[in-house]
């Protein structure tokens, strides 16, 4: 068992002072506990991490619920979560589908987060509080596809901000692997995500170029 | 072996805790005495973050009563960047993107010390998905963003300031600065750029092109998820 603090910003960028409003509704809470892999890990989730306060947003299980609602209603027509719409729209099914366990810890620094074996995707610090409410939707959506059966299969290139030479890339983006993922649902967060702002979807364009750049052997030729 | 499904059993002795304490905003003022300027700041920043119909007229909102104190506001949006700790990674973009969105020709300087201040070294050297230099880099790629609309916006100094980094040590950064000044540069600085990137035997950055989502074959799935 590991114990860890964490101070937090009230009012900051992350888009959790304005989500925590809108999931604080049991019919959100239970949708997300239900459907995203909370369900059966209640005990990961107690002791401060907010399964007894599940609206404040200065606890990780409701900023897991922001990121859990951003997948979510971040389509202008999200009800539409077909395969043969783009990314935004299914990215939420693809998550439900391949996440069957999310269980939170502290972690040691090195990770936001983890997929393990049988559909287990744990999740860290770093995933709450070091990223925005759109950047943890997109690591849900990288961990699913690694419980999709695709791991990272090459190393990173040279020059790459994720340590030139280091496992843990993808070679291409026609290998459609976890990376490619994040940074497709970030492209189409930037160009076409809902209820947000301007602010955050810059800062998905950010990201997501940060990942085309230096998350790929083989650089995919273009930017967002 | 823990079972593909979790269960509810409550658990003898709880895997990890956690404790939180909650501050108000991240910001010290320490520079701006001005309590109304600061809470306008707080504000704009703190929608950033907006969700709902409204969120971006609600942002858009806040950014037009900080435009009422003018340009200077930028000293103090500057002396907040440089008082933030280092590892406050997000609440320092959300800074730089507030010049941004500001448009300020005075902010040119201020952005070239953020793009030329020393990237500092990694920090999770084990991690494959969590980089410390990355953090870095899109903060100094928006501030890019920021020139690059000042370039739009005919500053000349701003495409100064783009030439130089295209220079950059860093790949992103070059690779920002190359395309915002192909897109806002005059023939002239073009004309510089290609120079520049001949030199460095770096042509390679000019084929790689900011691409529209919607047309793009790359980004369309389709099909759905591949095996």
């Amino acid at each position: 068992m590991a114990s860890c603090t964490y101070t937090v910003p009230d009012k900051a960028a992350s888009g959790d002072n304005f989500y925590g409003a809108v999931i604080c509704n049991q019919v959100y809470v239970d949708y997300f506990w239900n459907t995203y892999g909370f369900s059966g890990n209640k005990a990961y989730w107690d002791d401060g991490w907010g399964w007894d306060d599940c609206c404040n947003t200065s606890k990780p299980l409701a900023r897991a619920f922001n990121g859990c609602y951003a997948l979510t209603y971040s389509a202008s027509d999200y009800l539409n979560d077909s395969y043969s719409a783009p990314i935004l729209n299914w990215g939420r099914r693809y998550v439900r589908e391949n996440i069957d366990d999310l269980r939170c810890f502290c972690g040691d620094g090195t990770a936001i987060a983890r997929s393990k074996s049988g559909g287990l995707v744990e999740v860290y610090l770093g995933f709450f509080y070091s990223k925005d409410v759109p950047g943890r939707a997109e690591t849900l959506i990288h961990e699913s596809r690694h419980q999709g059966g695709k791991p990272h299969d090459a190393n990173f290139p040279s020059g790459s901000v994720f340590g030139s030479g280091k496992s843990g890339a993808d070679s291409s983006w026609d290998y459609e692997g976890a990376w490619m993922y994040g940074a497709l649902y970030l492209w189409w967060y930037y160009a076409t995500g809902a209820r947000t702002t301007s602010a955050l979807r810059e800062r998905a364009r950010q990201r997501g170029n940060l990942v085309i750049d230096n998350a790929f052997a083989t650089h995919p030729g273009f930017s967002i | 072996m823990l079972p593909s499904k979790g269960f509810d059993t409550p658990f003898l002795e709880s895997p990890d805790t956690l404790e939180t304490q909650r501050t108000e905003h991240p910001f010290s003022f320490q520079t701006s005495k001005d309590k109304q300027l600061n809470a306008v700041i707080v504000d704009a920043i703190n929608r950033m973050g907006g969700v709902g119909d409204d969120a971006e007229e609600s942002y858009r909102h806040a950014l037009r009563s900080l435009t009422k104190w003018g340009p200077g506001v930028l000293d103090v949006i500057v002396a907040e960047y440089d008082d933030l700790p280092e590892d406050r990674y997000l609440d320092r973009w959300s800074l730089v993107q507030l010049i941004v969105e500001l448009r300020y020709p005075e902010a040119v300087k201020p952005l070239n010390r953020i793009i030329a201040a020393r990237i500092p070294a990694e920090k999770v050297k084990k991690s494959h998905d969590m980089s410390t230099v990355g953090e870095e880099v899109m903060i100094r790629t928006t501030a890019v963003e920021a020139l690059v609309r000042l370039s739009a916006d005919d500053v000349a100094e701003a495409r100064e300031v783009l030439l130089k980094h295209a220079a950059h040590r860093t790949f992103s950064i070059r690779r920002a600065c190359v395309q915002g000044l192909m897109q806002t540069g005059t023939d002239d600085d073009k004309r510089k750029l290609r120079r520049l990137l001949k030199e460095r035997k770096e042509e390679g950055l000019l084929k790689i092109k900011q691409v529209d989502v919607v047309c793009c074959p790359a980004s369309s799935k389709e099909r759905g998820p591949t095996p």
